[in-house]
């Protein structure tokens, strides 16, 4: 957790940077009269980087994938609860009391 | 609904709490969480926490829920005395309390004194006419002194009121099979299928009933209900396997002196008894023969 989320905010670092390197480089631009026609390298690469850092920690911060399929062993039901509020007290365990001392002793 | 995970969670707790590995707070916890019937073990451990200050000052306020647990565990098991108890703890807890009146009449119906309970149980109703607790038990009060039709009349009356409760039309449609009354099974089964269409022991239970009923009709729709059944545990439900094999072989006999065109899917059935087969040899390989003879006698394999 605290790995994943120190990743995170380094990547959104490394995002913030790249955009304020690409307003740089456009403000050299208007100074050297020149057109503006895509960032340069090291700008992309960079936000090539700060997108995989980013999508990374998004992916493993908020928890584990839990399964969707119907079939998965988190999801498929084996037994029904016991239909407790139906539940009858004279039943066959009537003849066999426990034979425990059982008591609230207070 | 209990899935494949808490069913194994609760078996290794279970496991653990008897052999005094500790933990006994928390398979009271999941017991009462996955609505399963453990009275003795909850009744044993329940109070053993409860007789122990220390264990159950560090429940907090989880103590009275504790104390109802054990309190119903107790009638079960018929400990009257440690019912009574119980409820008597929390009687001096919650003095105006609906919910320690119900356990106080569920009481007498657990000392078998029908008429008092019933008594108690029309009392709170007029207090709260709608709770569905109370309506509950009075079903269960007739089913437990042996008036089923009783039980019918009242669990309709109480179906036409709450109609989404669907505890209540398992429990109608668990009545009508024990009656064999399996049409109106059968459209129990059908109203739950419809509120929890993922759930596949409904499907299994609905295409049982279908099948017991017979007819070539009511076997073509029960071994779809099967193979939805298959379709939703992934072939993990052995028994919704042998339905497919007993529909098919039931439709072969039907549809013997008929014309054959209506041969639908005969891979389905094959299919069935390839993945039996795998399952046996994995799980019990000494009884594959025994599969494989009953597979025989139904001249399907």
């Amino acid at each position: 957790m605290g790995l994943g989320f120190a990743v995170g905010v380094f990547g959104v670092l490394i995002l913030a940077h790249a955009a304020y390197s690409t307003i740089q480089y456009r403000g050299l631009l208007k100074i050297m009269e020149e057109e503006f026609s895509g960032p340069p390298m090291n700008v992309v690469i960079e936000l090539l980087l700060g997108f995989a850092v980013c999508m990374w920690a998004a992916l493993t911060v908020p928890g584990n994938f839990l399964s969707i399929h119907p079939y998965a062993d988190e999801n498929r039901i084996v037994s029904l609860p016991a239909n407790l509020d139906f539940m009858i007290f004279n039943h066959r365990g009537k003849a066999f009391p426990l034979d425990l001392d059982l008591k609230l002793k207070h | 609904m209990v899935s494949k995970t808490e069913q194994s969670q609760l078996d290794r707790l279970e496991n653990q709490v008897d052999n005094g590995g500790g933990g006994d707070w928390e398979y009271l916890c999941l017991v009462r969480k996955l609505k399963v019937r453990r009275s003795d073990k909850v009744l044993k451990y329940g109070l053993a926490i409860l007789n122990d200050p220390k264990k159950r000052s560090s429940l907090g306020q989880d103590e009275w829920t504790l104390y109802e647990q054990v309190a119903i565990a107790a009638m079960d098991c018929q400990s009257i005395d440690a019912a009574k108890d119980c409820i008597k703890v929390l009687q001096k807890k919650f003095s105006e309390s609906k919910r320690v009146g119900r356990l106080e009449a569920m009481l007498l119906e657990a000392k078998g004194s029908w008429a008092e309970a019933e008594k108690a149980y029309s009392s709170l109703l007029e207090d709260n006419p709608l709770d569905q607790v109370v309506h509950k038990r009075r079903v269960a009060m007739a089913k437990a002194q042996g008036n089923i039709s009783g039980a019918i009349e009242w669990l309709n009356k109480y179906l036409e009121i709450f109609m989404a409760d669907n505890d209540a039309w398992r429990e109608l449609a668990e009545i009508y099979v024990s009656l064999q009354m399996y049409k109106q099974a059968a459209f129990c089964y059908e109203e739950l299928i419809l509120s929890q269409p993922t759930v596949p022991l409904y499907h299994l239970a609905y295409a049982d009933v279908l099948y017991t009923l017979g007819g070539l009709e009511n076997l073509q729709m029960a071994k779809k209900y099967y193979a939805s059944t298959i379709d939703l545990t992934g072939g993990k439900n052995t028994r919704a396997l042998f339905g497919i094999c007993l529909c098919t072989s039931a439709i072969g006999h039907l549809a013997k002196g008929r014309n054959k065109e209506e041969k639908d899917s005969p891979e389905l059935q094959s299919l069935a008894v390839t993945a039996l087969e795998k399952d046996y040899k994995q799980r019990a390989p000494e009884k594959l023969s025994l599969l494989t003879t009953a597979l025989k006698s139904m001249k399907i394999s």
